[in-house]
């Protein structure tokens, strides 16, 4: 379709396009006046050249509409964007480029990260959401894309997307958050600490990357379970909520096994337990609270999604490719290297996946409810 | 000592071998041209050019990337003075005195002594971050909440100091900032506020739109509104160096500024915006003509650039010593260091030494680069000044867009900027300064923040501020300056009242 109407364009003035659309290039118009209509030859007025404007722009559009389904036929044909809603060096970023790099190799087409960060992910989030469907515009998402809509639900305001505007091509990974306490506090076990937390309600502090936030649901869902109450102070971001505890400005902390671990090792911090369905790798001593008979999972993921209506057949070539990329010797060593398990899942495993823990994170954010602030004394 | 020196000479033939002495060259250049860019602050520079860092080995990455993040410190100082628009949010105290001395033709001067004072400032502190990292990373981290909030309200205090008009104007301006400053998703609790149903303004509005509308743009219609055109300043070649007296004069700030800037560095947190506010204060507080400050002091240059340069190193304190992401910047070098594998951690020096040491010593190296760089640069940036007015508040129009946006891509970023330099315009045309708006807005979202956690760690009882050491100390300094404050504004008003009686007594 697309060469044709090309062609046509550029055989215009000899064709019968010409005459009856009354089209006449200037020249052509000059020299041969015979071949146009007579209603258009005699009028060098406003009206006529405004109309040749718009007949010309309509041949462009229309050019225009037929590359574009020219394009959904061979997918890809132009540079793939993954968003990634935070800002560079945070686990969306990093997961995206060595997913990114992979792709690229495996689609032989560029596939570049763009970092479209603001209000805790929302604006990058929604920018996909809202995108157009052509599996040009892809999102890196981290688990706290099912919790901004309840959020916004929450306090009802005009949510920034909702998650039925996203679709998931596949889980990337999933990393259990590990339940930390600072070395100079008494607890060795959950249940000394869980004890001791019923025995002064609202004493025992964590900190979290903010309120709502991946950390905070974490710690939520494990008072929940405990029956237990504990003082929450939120900062902004998973790094100074790691400071606080290592300062000793607060008493326990749920985070990342790779942000933990070096402080572990150093012997600042006490691992408790971890949210995750089997132990950790690298540490395998620390029991999951599954084992130790609460019934809660958390994982802080990372997976790809595109915006709803996506075409079929380019959903089967974005998963396909995803499906390879994950099994490259170069993504399986970048993401070595920064010490997160590769958890892939393709799309329908992942949807059952996202389903169950948007769920349970919706649930945790009815029992949090509005965040009460703590009366003066 | 010597097993310092030891490693510093490892860390030296690590950071002088060619391949990493090409990559401290590089990121100081491109630091340099991140930060002349107005908008363009170290944060976004290093962001947009963290995946370039992926193909490199760690050493490299790391040179490269702090290479960066202190040529903007540098660079960021170059637009302020000649131009007046903050090239990053730690430059706008230097536009005050800096502009005014390109207004009185001493650009050249106020260039140098902004180059040099970053030049000792960061060559300092980097001897401090050898020597005294691990002990002073752990007094840094006893920095929480509550010591954060009175810290910042010493920074408060140097609203005081940065105002030479009307202190009720100055006043109502850094209420104006502080209410900016509350645009945005609550921290604590989720609600919006001030958002008009604009997912952009979740995060509040960015201190450097706002820093380059109301200084930069501002300027900008003000020129344009005068009735006769303003007159080029021509720069004479042999007025390009500081005089004999301005370096005199300029010698102390630089040293308190050094020891300010570092020790405000090291605390976790974006508190190293405020090293330069504070330093700014200091010198105007203690300087025995204060009334020359904005008028085209030398101390009101050399102060907050020295401290703004050497806050760079402190920050790399926490980073190092304990692997602690002590804020934005440092939390992408970070990423840059995971990226290749190494978990920055306490145990960092003892693990890396070679990536450790080879930083240090590149640091100062880069400092050296630097410095070589931008003193030939003085002579070319203030050539710059001849470019007639037509041609150059065009260009410099077409900077300011394109590095707002560029930082997030953000055309609300811009939107911002444009209302802000409306703003200062209508301001600065009922003579209200504009600074203290950018001081409440830095300080609003952190001092809030901090003052909350702390009640929400003390159960929201207000002893928390008084029972813990640091912060009694740091609120006894703010009384005491308030205090002397207001004698010396007593003394002042019994000495007019002397001198009126005594004028009165002769006649």
């Amino acid at each position: 379709m697309t060469a044709i109407s090309q062609q046509h364009y550029l055989t215009m003035k000899n064709s019968k396009a010409t005459k009856v659309l009354g089209i006449c290039h200037p020249k052509v118009r000059n020299h041969r006046r015979g071949t146009c209509p007579s209603f258009f030859r005699s009028d060098f007025g406003a009206r006529g050249f405004f109309r040749r404007v718009c007949l010309t722009l309509l041949i462009i559009l229309l050019l225009a509409v037929t590359t574009d389904s020219y394009s959904q036929e061979k997918y890809p044909n132009r540079p793939i964007t993954i968003v990634a809603p935070f800002p560079p060096g945070g686990v969306a970023d990093l997961t995206a480029r060595p997913v990114a790099a992979a792709m690229e190799k495996v689609l032989k087409n560029p596939v570049v990260v763009v970092n479209k960060t603001g209000a805790a992910g929302a604006v990058g989030m929604a920018s996909v959401a809202n995108s157009k469907p052509d599996g040009y515009n892809l999102l890196m998402a981290l688990s706290s894309i099912s919790i901004i809509p309840e959020a916004d639900k929450l306090f009802e305001r005009k949510p920034a997307y909702t998650m039925d505007q996203l679709i998931p091509i596949g889980l990337i990974s999933a990393d259990p958050t590990i339940f930390v306490v600072s070395a100079d506090r008494p607890w060795k076990s959950v249940k000394e600490f869980v004890d001791d937390a019923k025995k002064r309600p609202g004493q025992i502090s964590y900190s979290s990357s903010g309120v709502y936030g991946t950390l905070h649901m974490a710690m939520e869902m494990l008072s929940h379970a405990g029956g237990v109450s504990l003082k929450h102070v939120p900062y902004a971001g998973a790094g100074p909520a790691l400071t606080a505890i290592l300062g000793g400005h607060v008493d326990t902390l749920a985070s990342g096994p790779a942000v933990v671990i070096p402080h572990i090792k150093a012997g600042k911090l006490r691992p408790l337990a971890g949210w995750g369905a089997k132990r950790v790798a690298s540490l395998p001593d620390v029991p999951t609270f599954k084992e130790l008979g609460y019934d809660i999972e958390f994982y802080i993921w990372a997976g790809l999604f595109a915006p709803r209506g996506t075409p079929e057949p380019v959903m089967k070539s974005i998963r396909e490719s995803v499906r390879q990329a994950v099994n490259t010797p170069e993504f399986k060593s970048a993401m070595e290297k920064l010490q997160t398990p590769i958890a892939y899942l393709d799309a329908p495993e992942f949807r059952k996946f996202w389903d169950k823990d948007a769920k349970m994170l919706a649930a945790a954010i009815k029992r949090v409810g509005k965040v009460e602030i703590p009366q003066a004394k | 000592m010597t097993e310092t020196l030891q490693n510093l000479y490892v860390g030296f033939s690590v950071a002088l071998a060619p391949s990493v002495l090409i990559y401290a060259f590089v990121g100081c250049v491109i630091g340099t041209l991140v930060g002349v860019l107005p908008g363009v602050g170290p944060l976004a520079g290093i962001s947009l050019l963290l995946p370039v860092s992926f193909g490199l080995n760690a050493t490299s990455a790391i040179v490269l990337l702090a290479g960066i993040y202190y040529g903007a410190m540098y660079g960021g100082s170059t637009t302020s003075i000649l131009m007046r628009i903050p090239g990053e949010a730690a430059s706008v105290m230097t536009c005050i005195d800096g502009y005014a001395m390109t207004r009185n033709g001493r650009a050249g001067p106020a260039l140098a002594v902004a180059a040099v004072g970053s030049y000792v400032a960061g060559t300092i502190s980097v001897v401090a971050l050898m020597f005294l990292a691990p002990p002073l990373a752990s007094f840094a981290l006893r920095f929480g909440p509550p010591e954060y909030f009175t810290l910042l309200l010493l920074g408060l205090l140097a609203l005081a100091y940065m105002s030479g008009g009307s202190m009720l104007k100055a006043l109502a301006m850094a209420v104006l900032g502080l209410l900016f400053g509350m645009i945005g998703i609550d921290p604590m609790t989720g609600f919006s506020r001030f958002s008009f149903g604009l997912v952009e303004l979740g995060d509040g509005i960015g201190v450097v739109p706002v820093a380059v509308g109301l200084f930069g743009l501002s300027e900008i219609l003000l020129t344009a509104g005068q009735a006769t055109a303003p007159e080029v300043i021509k720069p004479r070649l042999r007025e390009l160096l500081p005089s004999r007296q301005e370096w005199r004069a300029s010698l102390w700030p630089i040293g308190r500024g050094t020891v300010l800037g570092f020790l405000i560095g090291i605390i976790p947190g974006s508190a190293h915006i405020i090293s330069s506010f504070v330093s700014y204060a200091l010198e105007r507080r203690i300087s025995k003509h204060p009334q020359r400050f904005g008028q085209g002091a030398i101390e009101g240059v050399a102060g907050p650039e020295s401290a703004n340069n050497s806050a760079t190193s402190g920050a790399f304190v926490p980073m190092l010593a304990l692997g602690v992401p002590s804020g934005p910047i440092p939390a992408v070098m970070m990423a840059a260091m995971m990226v290749h594998g190494i978990s920055p951690g306490p145990l960092l020096i003892s693990q890396q030494p070679e990536l450790f040491w080879g930083f240090i010593a590149s640091m100062y190296v880069g400092n050296v680069v630097l410095l070589i760089l931008n003193l030939p640069l003085v002579g070319i940036f203030v050539n710059l000044l001849r470019i007639p007015y037509p041609l150059l508040y065009p260009g410099i129009l077409m900077f300011c867009v394109l590095g707002v946006y560029a930082v997030n891509g953000s055309v609300v970023d811009v939107g911002i900027m444009t209302v802000m330099g409306a703003l200062g315009y209508l301001l600065r045309k009922f003579d209200f300064e504009t600074a203290p708006v950018v001081l409440g807005l830095v300080l609003a979202p952190m001092m809030e923040m901090s003052f909350r956690q702390s009640l929400s760690m003390s159960s929201g009882s207000y002893s928390i501020f008084i029972t813990r050491p640091i912060a009694l100390a740091l609120l006894t300094v703010g009384l005491a300056l308030l205090l002397s404050s207001i004698i010396t504004f007593a003394m002042r008003k019994a000495d007019w009242r002397q001198r009126l009686g005594s004028a009165v007594a002769k006649q």
